[in-house]
């Protein structure tokens, strides 16, 4: 609003009758910016209410996993954030029981140094 | 009593010769067997960056047994060894056979499922496969 009332007196003493022109093309972009750059992945479309998301699904039950290795850090290591902390289930869609057995994993990885615990200065 | 499955791995300083590692492979080996243990597998992953710092160095030599034993004083004895040695700056040893266990069991039952309904699995797999790799 500030730099509204500060632009608005500059643009006076050109035209006094034309304020309401300036402003037109910002406030038609801006309505219409946003919708067509602002949700690019379709998946999570806009509903009567919020979003409908997309459902995340556990990697090891796709990939029928019967035995979580603590030895394949590369496995593990999407499961970890940078600084080392577990990610929960709600952030990776894994089901419960691989959770119970990713977590297991993970920590005899930390063990032997395969992965950290927390990051290092 | 049954068969226990044990994963040994250890770690050396990243400076010791290799002729030491083999020296030092070959006592644990015949620790294990004199105790009535068997190494099934030994392997040597050589030298890999650790994830972190431990003793200050950042870089270990990695060394993978497997060891199969019908008792856990095998264990005792080799880690005894691993400690007391200078070389070896980390171990862990976890016992494997009852995860196997579980493993197998899992294999079996899905193998029985899908020989019990060979129709409806399959085409529900083909079904939620196509959906899945189109939103791929």
């Amino acid at each position: 609003m500030a730099e509204q009332d500060t632009s608005n007196p500059q643009a006076a003493p050109l035209a006094a009758a034309s304020p309401a022109a300036p402003s037109g093309p910002p406030a038609a972009t801006g309505p219409g910016g946003p919708r067509p750059g602002g949700r690019p992945g379709g998946p999570p479309r806009r509903g009567k209410r919020g979003f409908v998301r997309k459902k995340k699904v556990c990697r090891f039950c796709v990939d029928r996993v019967d035995f979580i290795d603590y030895k394949k850090a590369e496995v593990l290591s999407p499961f970890v954030q940078e600084r080392g902390k577990i990610l929960p289930r709600r952030m990776t869609g894994t089901c419960a029981r691989h959770q119970r057995w990713l977590t297991v994993a993970i920590k005899r990885a930390q063990n032997i140094a395969l992965l950290p615990f927390a990051a290092e200065l | 009593m049954e068969e226990r499955l044990y994963d040994l791995i250890f770690i050396c300083r990243p400076d010791t010769p290799e002729a030491d590692i083999d020296k030092l492979i070959s006592t644990l080996e015949h620790a294990a067997t004199e105790k009535g243990a068997k190494i099934e597998k030994n392997e040597k992953w050589g030298r890999k960056r650790m994830a972190y710092r431990v003793h200050r160095l950042r870089e270990g030599y990695y060394v993978y047994l497997v060891v199969r034993s019908s008792h856990g004083e095998v264990v005792k004895e080799l880690e005894r060894r691993l400690k007391v040695s200078d070389a070896v700056i980390k171990y862990l040893t976890v016992r494997l056979d009852e995860e196997l266990k579980r493993q197998e069991k899992l294999k079996k039952r899905r193998e029985r499922r899908a020989a019990r309904r060979p129709k409806r699995p399959a085409v529900a797999a083909t079904a939620s496969g196509e959906p899945s790799a189109a939103a791929l």
